[in-house]
């Protein structure tokens, strides 16, 4: 599953990574450069954490690396697909069976059960999903008595369960999550954000998060900054008061 | 609160368009329909006034008996009246003219016309004089002596003839050999009303359409000095009782009014389908602006939080509506210009032929169309208006709740009280027997199946959508939910189709049970072995020398004509057939239950038992009847027959007829063969008198029957055609929610497509969508028509219709129709979900 990225910066192996990436809305007057030039890897198992002012281009990082949306110019590689070179039906196939997804709202189909969410991606594919890993993702999020019911009948930190559960569910190599506890209370944002943990250590997952809570941030392996569309710093093995000194200090 | 209506109007443009589409198709096929009537009205005004433009006064014979559908019979009068009128005083000049059937044959040796299913084919004599001569003549010269004739242009062509060529022309004489001397234009028309002139000489015309010594009636032109009214006055004083004179200008308006009341029908015809085009809209207005006060409901909460009104905020949904009718209804206005055209050439296409003219666009047109439009979208907006006005202010604090209004008790009830209502209504209407109340019955039922539809909708598309997802996947699980998450939604969308459908089916149904009934009468009475058919109801057809000649064919038993035409019997005028009594046995089984058909002689009738226990006639009775020709007369009931659907209700002999109609053709002759007698053979010697005969067609009973059928089929297509446009409309309605509903789901569908949904699977789950609401539409659809059909042939039942056949083929081709229809809808709003920007739905504003 790991690639021999051709990355010099770091010695594990590379599931995802970006190579001078910049991306340009609008022109002109109006011209932003959301990402001006980023060149980024995230390892394998690891549990990154993107992190940022509002508007340092975060997301529209994110976005570029899950082939959710086109740079202007530079390169995202997925293992040692370079998303560059996809049309649409593949980027979207990519997604599908490559990658795993949490966003901040809005990530379940209200018509379909949790369990059916849950399996949408392999569905999509029309494959069976692996039974056994299905059964250890549900147990692990806690929801197997909720598996018949619609995501109206779930409570909000329930829905992103099923939502954390749906991004491992077909064994992805890499879980993207765009602030998934930023419409959660704390209680329920700290065990979604457990649950990612234990993905990581104990399923060896790949997940990169967008976070704006340095508590979240905590969390993760090691947190990236962005400033302005660029990395401005990281830090490894962070803590929640470790990343908020340095925000502070960024922010100076 | 008209700023917000203004930008409500921008904001939802395109929403709206494609409902004022279904506004704008409605409007331009009643607009339509109403400039060709218009066009067509003083087209005919046009030519009536210029043909009798230098007329002062018209006589004729006050004896007429009318039974409608210009089927008239009006005694002629004798030439000696001439006479007298050129002898009045302020007489300048006086023309008697002679009026008959007459076919001219063309090249290709079929007669030109068909004065059974469209215009008449006059023939006339040709006017000495100029003045009163309606005739201009294009080409050639007028007809000098016996042999020679003009004909209207219009003709010509349709006939490939021209001057110099000779053909022949079916008379009530008989087929006459004729040479083409002139062709005429007729008040400026190739052919007025597609209607075909063949003039002859004044002795010609006497001895071929009439007698001789006899004229239709006679213009007369006043000297100088004398009024139209002073001419009339002299004339009545010097003319015996029983002729009456009307001035030119009441000869050109009762010309001009019996066409308009000929083409009332017509126009009543088109309006219908223009009327259901409409009430379709209706259903996909009241539906777009639910949708969108659902989809708007925040909005409107806000703006009542912040002080507006519920009354502003009702105005400012109406305003929107009505801003959508005034323009929709102006652009169905100047669209149906273009839909007259249309008309003119899908019913030239079905043999209906009308007159050219320059297009009239009527003030009164407008006005009707405009109010229509504007009547039906107002009408369709008011109750989600009010919906919108009744959100209250906390919405704007909360999640939109799911509508659950969908399976309410009360819904249940009023859906059952309207149905029932309905059904009550078709009854009483047919009962009437009352088309207006038919058709107010039958949309009452539309509205009320309609009303249930979200009661339904759930279980039947539940049924429908079940093998969805085992054939599709996910893909059709998904589409099937969407298709039951918002029953009413889904509801009022197949409703609109249902109407289509409904009417398609049930016509359908009816057409295949009339076939079916007809092809029975006329197997259970007919006992004869051929039918030599004229496709004549009355206005010529075969010239009576045929039956004997047919007769006198070796190994043919009986040749029986059967004839007919208007009488006015115990008060009432109705159409009255006449055949031989004796022979009529032997091709036909009347089941004579009282009396005997022998002792018809000239002066009996026979009934059938409906009229003759309905009027409480028995055997021996006597009843008045008048004849145009003849005057009052009594009639003698000879017999009382069972069999009333292949003969008619009521007959009279041949001598009888000859004595009391101007004019005498047969309709159909009927022949039996001998027993034993080589049946091709004789078959093929009848055929060969018959070519002699241009408007005789030999057919044995089955092709017979499938004339009929053709016949009905013809009149069932061009119906179907235009019901066409009421299932058109309802395609628009289902690509208009389905698009409306994309919109509402972007980000479901965005979050699907980061998730690994293809383009091709998202358009495939707005097509199946589109399917299931277009299948449940079909089935309310088909459960509709089939009721339709069912209690229209049964309460047709006394008039023969005594199948009810519901053809499976053709309801299947109907469902694949609609299936297909279905996924076409869905082509447009597809296409828009799969070009959705994937990061708009994920993204958090
Ligand atoms: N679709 C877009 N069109 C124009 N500008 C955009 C668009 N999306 C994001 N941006 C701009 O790009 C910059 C980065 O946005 P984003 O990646 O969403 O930031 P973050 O997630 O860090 O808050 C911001 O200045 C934002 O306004
Ligand atoms: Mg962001």
């Amino acid at each position: 599953m790991a690639s021999t990225a051709p990355d010099p910066t770091t010695t594990t192996t590379v599931a995802a990574q970006a190579i001078d990436a910049v991306k340009v809305y609008g022109s002109g007057a109006t011209e932003v450069r959301a990402l001006d030039g980023v060149t980024v890897g995230f390892d394998t198992a690891r549990f990154t954490a993107i992190m940022g002012p509002s508007g340092s281009g975060k997301s529209t990082l994110l976005h570029c690396v899950a082939g959710l949306d086109t740079l202007t110019s530079g390169r995202v590689l997925v293992g040692e697909t370079d998303l560059g070179t996809l049309g649409d039906r593949d980027l979207t196939r990519l997604r599908r069976d490559r990658l795993g997804f949490v966003f901040q709202a809005f990530n379940l189909v209200p018509t379909l059960t949790a369990l059916e969410n849950i399996t949408l991606p392999d569905a999509l594919a029309g494959r069976k999903p692996d039974q056994e890993w299905l059964d250890q993702v549900i147990d692990t999020v806690g929801l197997r008595d909720r598996l018949g019911h619609r995501p109206s009948e779930l409570s909000g930190g329930q829905q992103q369960r099923v939502a954390v559960a749906r991004a491992l569910a077909n064994r992805p190599e890499i879980v993207f999550a765009d602030e998934p506890t930023g419409n959660l209370d704390s209680r329920a944002g700290r065990e979604i954000l457990d649950f990612m943990g234990r993905a990581v250590r104990d399923l060896d997952q790949t997940i990169v998060m967008v976070t704006h809570d340095p508590v979240a941030a905590g969390y993760a392996d090691r947190v990236i900054f962005l400033g302005d569309g660029r990395v401005v710093d990281e830090m490894h093995e962070p803590t929640a008061e470790r990343v908020l000194d340095r925000l502070k200090q960024l922010g100076d | 609160m008209w700023t917000l209506t203004v930008k409500g109007l921008l904001a939802h443009k395109l929403r709206l368009a494609a409902t004022g589409l279904a506004v704008v198709l409605g409007v331009a096929f009643m607009s339509g329909t109403m400039v060709v009537t218009d066009t067509i009205g003083r087209t005919f005004d046009d030519l009536f006034a210029t043909v009798y433009d230098n007329t002062d006064a018209h006589v004729r014979s006050a004896e007429s008996v009318e039974v409608g559908f210009g089927m008239t019979d009006r005694e002629r009068i004798e030439a000696g009246v001439l006479d007298t009128v050129l002898a009045v005083e302020g007489v300048a000049h006086a023309e008697g003219l002679v009026e008959g059937y007459t076919q001219i044959v063309g090249a290709d040796g079929e007669p030109v016309g068909d004065p059974g299913m469209g215009a008449p084919t006059f023939g006339i004599n040709w006017p000495e004089r100029g003045e009163l001569n309606p005739f201009d003549l294009a080409e050639g010269r007028a007809p000098e002596r016996a042999g020679e004739v003009a004909i209207d242009r219009g003709s010509a062509r349709r006939g490939d003839l021209a001057v110099g060529d000779t053909t022949t022309a079916v008379t009530q004489a008989g087929v006459v050999p004729v040479t083409i001397v002139g062709i005429v234009t007729f008040g400026g028309a190739d052919s007025p009303g597609g209607a075909s002139f063949t003039a002859f000489t004044h002795d010609e015309a006497q001895r071929l359409l009439a007698e001789p010594g006899r004229y239709s009636y006679i213009d007369v032109i006043a000297e100088p000095g004398v009024s139209e009214e002073e001419l009339r006055r002299r004339l009545v004083a010097a003319l015996p009782g029983d002729l009456e004179v009307l001035t030119g200008s009441e000869i050109i308006a009762e010309e001009q009014d019996v066409m308009r009341e000929g083409m009332a029908f017509f126009n009543t015809f088109l309006l219908t389908f223009a009327l259901i085009a409409l009430f379709v809209g209706a259903f996909i207005i009241h539906n777009t602006f639910s949708i969108i006060v659902a989809q708007r409901t925040r909005e409107m909460a806000l703006l009542r939080a912040v002080g507006a009104s519920r009354r502003q905020v009702l105005l400012s949904v109406l305003g929107e509506a009505l801003a959508m009718a005034l323009g929709a209804s102006a652009v169905g206005v100047a669209a149906g210009v273009a839909v007259a055209a249309g008309l003119r050439a899908l019913l030239a296409g079905f043999g209906i032929d009308l007159p050219e003219g320059g297009i009239v666009l009527s003030a009164g047109t407008v006005a009707a169309a405009m109010t229509a439009g504007v009547a039906v979208t107002m009408v369709s907006a008011v109750l989600p208006a009010r919906r919108a006005s009744r959100v209250p202010p906390i919405a704007a604090m909360r999640e939109v709740a799911v509508d659950t209004s969908s399976r309410s008790r009360l819904r249940i009830v009023v859906g059952l009280l309207v149905l029932a209502a309905g059904v009550l209504l078709l009854a009483a209407g047919l009962a009437a027997p009352d088309a207006a109340t038919v058709g107010g019955g039958a949309a009452v039922t539309f509205i009320g199946v309609a009303a249930l539809g979200p009661v339904i909708a759930g279980p039947v598309s539940r049924v429908i959508g079940a093998p969805l997802p085992r054939l599709r996947g996910i893909t059709g699980a998904l589409a099937r939910e969407n298709a039951l998450r918002n029953p009413k939604r889904t509801a009022a969308t197949a409703s609109a189709l249902m109407i289509g459908v409904g009417l398609v089916s049930f016509i359908t149904i009816f057409g295949e049970s009339a076939k079916a009934s007809i092809d029975r009468i006329l197997r259970d009475a007919f006992v004869g072995d051929l039918v030599i058919d004229s496709g004549s109801f009355g206005f010529g057809g075969l010239p009576t020398e045929l039956a004997p000649r047919v007769e006198a064919v070796e190994g043919v038993a009986a040749a029986v004509s059967l004839r007919g035409g208007p009488v006015e019997l115990a008060g009432e005028t109705t159409f009255l057939a006449a055949a031989d009594p004796v022979r009529l046995e032997q091709v036909m089984d009347l089941e004579v239950t009282a009396g005997d058909l022998s002792a018809l002689a000239d002066d009996g009738i026979a009934v059938s038992r409906q009229v003759a226990d309905g009027e409480g006639w028995a055997v021996g009775d006597v009843v008045p009847a008048r004849f145009a020709r003849t005057g009052s007369q009594e009639l003698r009931v000879a017999a009382i027959y069972e069999r009333r659907e292949a003969a008619g209700d009521r007959f009279i002999s041949l001598a009888a007829h000859e004595r009391h109609f101007e004019d005498r053709f047969d309709m159909v002759v009927m022949v039996a063969f001998e027993p034993g007698a080589d049946r091709d053979a004789v078959r093929r010697a009848v055929e060969a008198v018959a070519a002699d005969y241009p408007t005789a067609t030999v057919q044995d009973l089955g092709q017979y029957v499938e004339a009929q059928a053709a016949q009905l089929d013809a009149i069932l297509g061009l119906v179907t055609v235009l019901l066409a446009l009421a299932v058109l409309i309802a395609l628009l309605g289902i690509t208009n929610t389905l698009a409306l509903s994309v919109f509402e789901r972007t980000r479901e569908l965005g979050l699907l497509r980061a998730v690994g949904m293809t383009r091709e699977q998202l358009r495939a789950l707005v097509r199946w969508e589109s399917l299931l609401i277009a299948l449940l539409g079909t089935a309310m659809g088909l459960a509709v028509g089939l009721f339709f059909g069912w209690g229209l042939v049964r309460s047709l039942a006394g008039e023969g219709f005594t199948e009810l056949v519901v053809p499976a083929g053709s309801l299947l081709v109907i469902v694949v129709v609609a299936a297909v229809a279905g996924v076409l809808a869905a082509v447009p709003p597809a296409r828009r979900a799969a070009r959705l920007d994937v990061l708009r739905a994920v993204t958090v504003e």
